[in-house]
């Protein structure tokens, strides 16, 4: 185990005063500051892993390394917003979606004989209470990392041209044989240049500093953060148009959750622009005029018409993210980018330079949580257990998106899946039904699921549903589907009744 | 409006065949590859599928009223009087709880909040309506002769039916299959008086009218079959939608469950005001002239100590168990055989009885789980077994099952108690963690009964025994974790899929603390 040396930090953040404690047990534990002392400036720290980026990925590949015996430090950039910052971002969403949730319930109460709920939203005090609860994670973190022992370091990291792998934060440098590079993205931006007026607009980190609902609000993009926050911003009584380029929201996802996703935001009261872009913004007395042209880009002799939104009070850039490697110094040191800007990681998280490692949103691959996470704990067991062949599998990764109703998806969509095996090898069962809950209620909505299934003993490679319960109701499938199970499987577990799940026990 | 029209018409349709029967007092003889006797889940699933793979099937169905006066449509007991009104009324509840967490999302609801038992409970009639009607339409359309009769065994090849009007007739079948599941039993021991309802006739319109006077109520459970959770689910949904409602237990809740998770689930009900009296015996019920009812009972302290006490009530359910449909189906007289204990019908592997061409399935068959799909999935394995499309035979191993009380408690295999009867303490690996869902954190909900539990064989692999979960979706959890575990999950597949963030369900693949280490099992941060 290397020495493990700390310079003091003169912060103004006295909160964020990172303290030392040394790995060795028989020490007694002291308070923060009398375990300090200062170095010469020169001088390099060195560590056994040293993780630029304190979001979630890696958070959990320090805290697995140091549970492991490694010594570790955690460099954070305070634009990253702090600890665990991607985690927080998607506790962020599941509270503006459950908060949108009760407005849809609020909806059904006369149905299921409640009288006298009708409700008016206050979004500042869920404002209030979310960011009280984020606060209260971010603490818990930080007593996370303190307790695994890991140093955090604040401030920018930067590669230095030293021939060993270092990294200068604040004029301090920090080396270790292995530096994991997990910093994360930023959602991206239009320029001025390209779309006069673009600047403002927001982007869905500016929507967590919202003071009150807008009450007229354009979105931009036809991802799944623009399709989120659609659908959260609506229910919540925002009145709301949605931006897309194409036909439809969600286009790299299965074609039945494309087209019953883009259905249900317009049932929902969306105002929906199909093959739109956004040509200009200007600032008015009474809110944002916004320019639009429409184009069907599948007709090419469609004349471009435009339209104009007035009055709008907050426009959203939801058009995608970008990984955050400015400032990192990573082209001199030999690690790889993608034309994106993303680091080209192999399968083992290697960059193409010896000793640095890279995951989760600066890879620019499946932008979750959970991935980072995991990839992050599969790295630590490789560097410090020896376990070689400790990697992430990415295939069969569940992802649920929070619009309404919610989308649960796991591996390939029936086109991928007949691209790789053949349309004769691949069979896939839908379904389409109201859940029972909707039965008594004047406010509908459907549940539709489908199963990919290839080969002979029907494998099934591909699981893709929307309806009310589909984000609960994936897990449990995506440990099946991961250990291989066949429609057979499927169809030989009892049912659970009456629930919306049963139904893909039960699907012919 | 044009599928409403569409009904009608079918509906007239159905009557009109009915009465085209000739004879007023013998319908004549009618010969069927297969007679279903009892249209529930199981009758049903079984003669649609029969029927499908070419067989000619009649179902014969009849609902005897209840003590008092409650009966109901085709569908059995699932859809008139168990699952699908009490996963509605428990939907009804939740959205009274939503209601309180409402505020605490920045919803304000200006005035006080009501709850009309009556539009609820027209809204689930009308629907169980649209279902009794909508398994006479696919019927119908599968070819499946119905009649509203009530079928007795004249010997091993012959039905005799018998309907309200006094018509019979003779129906002769290759094979007869007995799926007349149970009803609520009625306590016999003591004096009641008639103005008690048992277990879900408080669903019919009937007597909805009691729970609408708001005093309390008082649900009455005992330890028999698969109505351990039918009570508690009961006193739940009453909490749910504002009523006060007591429960009465004469030894532990949730019988045959695991323990600890049983009361996980009583402990939340008792925490969110329902009342519970354990170690009672009820002794007597009578009307009081204001029209409440006067319970009285033991409460059992210890072997020596027995107190007599009493309270008030404005209805009084009992869930105490339900019995089998046997009687005046003639089965002793043709040689099927009933257990001596429960009364229901002995059965083999592949659901036949001890005569060889009478089959049972369902709540009415020894030893199977009182559950619709378990029915539902025999009766259909079964179908095409005779119409012989297939040797595969049910697998009763591994059924999931989820009861929907306020906190929904969802399982699969084995109990802690029953991994360890079976493999010995120290041969299990028991994971588990407390966990706050997020809904829970900005309501400030009491977070400490949602739990999650793991049961491994410790030895090599680590095969998941059983797996637990109480919290919200408890049903729409449970699911897919079942088909893992028909494929032979393990602790390791279990750990290996990557958490779908942030939902309660991914808790089940974070899961890492064993019992046996002691240590805290509550769940921090990422």
């Amino acid at each position: 185990m290397g020495f493990m040396q700390q310079t003091a930090h003169h912060d103004s953040a006295l909160a964020f005063v990172p303290f030392f404690v040394p790995p060795i047990s028989s020490i007694t534990r002291l308070g923060p500051t009398s375990c300090l002392w200062r170095m010469a400036s020169d001088a390099v720290t060195r560590f056994d892993f040293l993780v630029i980026g304190g979001g979630s990925g890696g958070l959990a590949g320090a805290r697995r390394a140091a549970e492991l015996g490694a010594t570790c430090a955690v460099i954070e950039n305070n634009r990253l917003g702090g600890t665990c910052g991607g985690n927080v971002f998607h506790v962020f969403w599941k509270v503006m979606w459950n908060t949108s949730v009760h407005a849809e319930y609020l909806h059904d109460h006369a149905d299921y004989g409640f009288e006298g709920a009708q409700a008016h939203f206050s979004w500042q005090l869920i404002k209030n209470k979310r960011d009280a609860y984020v606060s209260h994670l971010n603490q818990i973190y930080r007593n996370n990392l303190d307790k695994a022992r890991i140093q955090t370091i604040q401030g920018n990291a930067r590669f230095t041209d030293d021939p060993e792998p270092t990294v200068e934060v604040s004029g301090k440098k920090y080396t270790a044989p292995h530096i994991l590079i997990a910093t994360g993205g930023h959602p991206s931006t239009v320029s001025d240049e390209d779309v006069p007026g673009a600047s403002l607009g927001i982007t869905s980190d500016g929507f967590f500093e919202l003071e009150s609902c807008p009450r007229h609000s354009v979105l931009v993009g036809a991802g799944y953060i623009a399709v989120e926050m659609a659908g959260i911003l609506s229910s919540l009584g925002s009145k709301t148009s949605l931006i897309i380029r194409h036909d439809g929201v969600l286009r790299n996802f299965d074609a039945l959750i494309s087209s019953n996703c883009t259905k249900e935001l317009e049932n929902s009261g969306i105002d929906l622009w199909r093959n739109t872009q956004v040509k200009s913004v200007q600032k008015t007395e009474q809110g944002l005029n916004i320019t639009l042209g429409t184009k069907d880009v599948k007709d090419k002799d469609a004349k471009e018409k435009t339209d104009r939104i007035q009055g709008v009070d907050c426009l959203l850039w939801a058009i995608g993210r970008e990984p955050n490697t400015a400032g990192l110094n990573l082209s001199q040191m030999g690690v790889k980018l993608d034309p994106k800007g993303c680091i080209v990681v192999d399968e083992f998280q290697n960059t193409t330079r010896q000793g640095i490692y890279a995951l989760g949103d600066v890879c620019g691959k499946a932008l979750l949580t959970p991935v980072a996470i995991a990839a992050g704990r599969k790295l630590a067991h490789r560097l410090f257990e020896g376990k070689a062949e400790s990697k992430l599998d990415y295939t069969n990764i569940p992802t649920v998106v929070f619009t309404h109703p919610p989308i649960g998806t796991i591996g390939l969509t029936e086109d991928e899946a007949i691209r790789s095996w053949g349309k004769t090898s691949v069979k896939a069962y839908t379904t389409s039904f109201t859940p029972m809950y909707y039965t008594i209620t004047s406010r509908k909505t459907k549940c539709v699921m489908k199963l990919v299934c290839v080969g002979k003993e029907e494998k099934v490679v591909g699981l893709h549903m929307q309806g009310p319960g589909c984000d609960e109701m994936l897990q449990g499938f995506a440990v099946a589907i991961k250990m291989g199970a066949t429609k057979a499987d499927f169809d030989n577990t009892i049912a659970i009744h009456p629930t919306s799940s049963e139904e893909l026990v039960t699907m012919r | 409006m044009a599928a409403f029209r569409r009904g009608c018409a079918r509906w007239q349709q159905v009557r009109f065949l009915g009465a085209r029967a000739p004879g007023r007092t013998f319908a004549g003889t009618h010969h069927y590859d297969l007679v279903v006797i009892g249209g529930g889940s199981g009758g049903l699933a079984c003669s649609r599928e029969a029927a499908q793979l070419g067989q000619k099937v009649a179902v014969l169905d009849h609902v005897q009223p209840s003590a008092r006066g409650t009966a109901w449509g085709l569908g059995g007991t699932c859809v008139n009087v168990g699952c699908i009104p009490k996963k509605l009324m428990h939907q009804a509840a939740l959205l009274g709880v939503a209601m309180d967490d409402a505020g605490k999302f920045g919803w304000s609801i200006p005035g006080p909040v009501s709850h009309d038992w009556s539009t609820l409970a027209q809204a689930v009639q009308n629907y169980v309506k649209s279902l009794n009607w909508g398994h006479r339409v696919q019927l119908q359309d599968r070819k499946v002769k119905y009649f509203n009769t009530r079928g007795s065994l004249l010997d091993r090849h012959t039905v005799r039916g018998l309907d309200a009007k006094g018509t019979e007739m003779t129906l002769t079948a290759r094979n007869i299959v007995i799926a007349t599941g149970g009803r609520p039993r009625y306590p016999t021991h003591m004096f009641i008086h008639a103005w008690t309802e048992v277990m879900f006739g408080i669903f019919n319109k009937v007597t909805f009218a009691l729970v609408k006077s708001h005093g309390q109520n008082l649900s009455r459970m005992e330890d028999c079959g698969a109505s351990v959770y039918v009570g508690l689910e009961c006193a739940g949904l009453l909490a749910g939608i504002g009523l006060d409602a007591s429960v009465m237990v004469r030894s532990v809740a949730l019988r045959g469950f695991d323990q600890q998770m049983a009361q996980l689930v009583t402990g939340h009900m008792e925490a969110r005001g329902t009342r519970f009296h354990w170690g009672c015996v009820p002794t007597s019920v009578e009307k009081l002239p204001s029209g409440l009812l006067q319970v009285k009972w033991t409460e059992v302290r210890s072997d020596l100590e027995r107190v007599e006490r009493e309270d008030t009530f404005s209805s009084v359910l009992w869930a105490i168990g339900r019995v089998p449909e046997t009687t005046g189906l003639n089965l002793p007289q043709v040689g099927v055989q009933l257990h001596p204990d429960t009364g229901k019908i002995v059965v083999a592997t592949d659901e036949r009885t001890t005569v060889s061409n009478v089959y049972a399935i369902g709540d009415v068959a020894e030893g199977r789980p009182e559950l619709t799909p378990t029915a539902v999935k025999a009766g259909k394995l079964l179908a095409r077994r005779l119409a012989g499309q297939s040797n595969q035979l049910m697998d009763y191993h591994s059924v999931p099952t989820t009861v929907f009380t306020p906190l929904e408690y969802g399982c699969v295999g084995l109990s802690e108690e029953s991994a360890e009867s079976r493999y010995g303490k120290d041969n299990i690996e028991v994971y588990h963690a407390f966990y706050k869902p997020l809904e829970f954190t900005i309501a400030e909900r009491d977070a400490s009964h949602c739990y999650v539990k793991v049961v491994c064989d410790r030895a090599g692999v680590q095969r998941v025994l059983g797996l637990h979960f109480t919290g919200p979706s408890a049903g729409e959890v449970i699911q897919g974790f079942a088909v893992s575990v028909r494929c032979g999950l393990t602790y390791a597949q279990l750990r290996d899929t990557v958490g779908i963030h942030p939902t309660c369900a991914e808790e089940l693949t974070k899961i890492h603390i064993t019992k046996r280490s002691g240590l805290d099992a509550t769940v921090t941060g990422c």
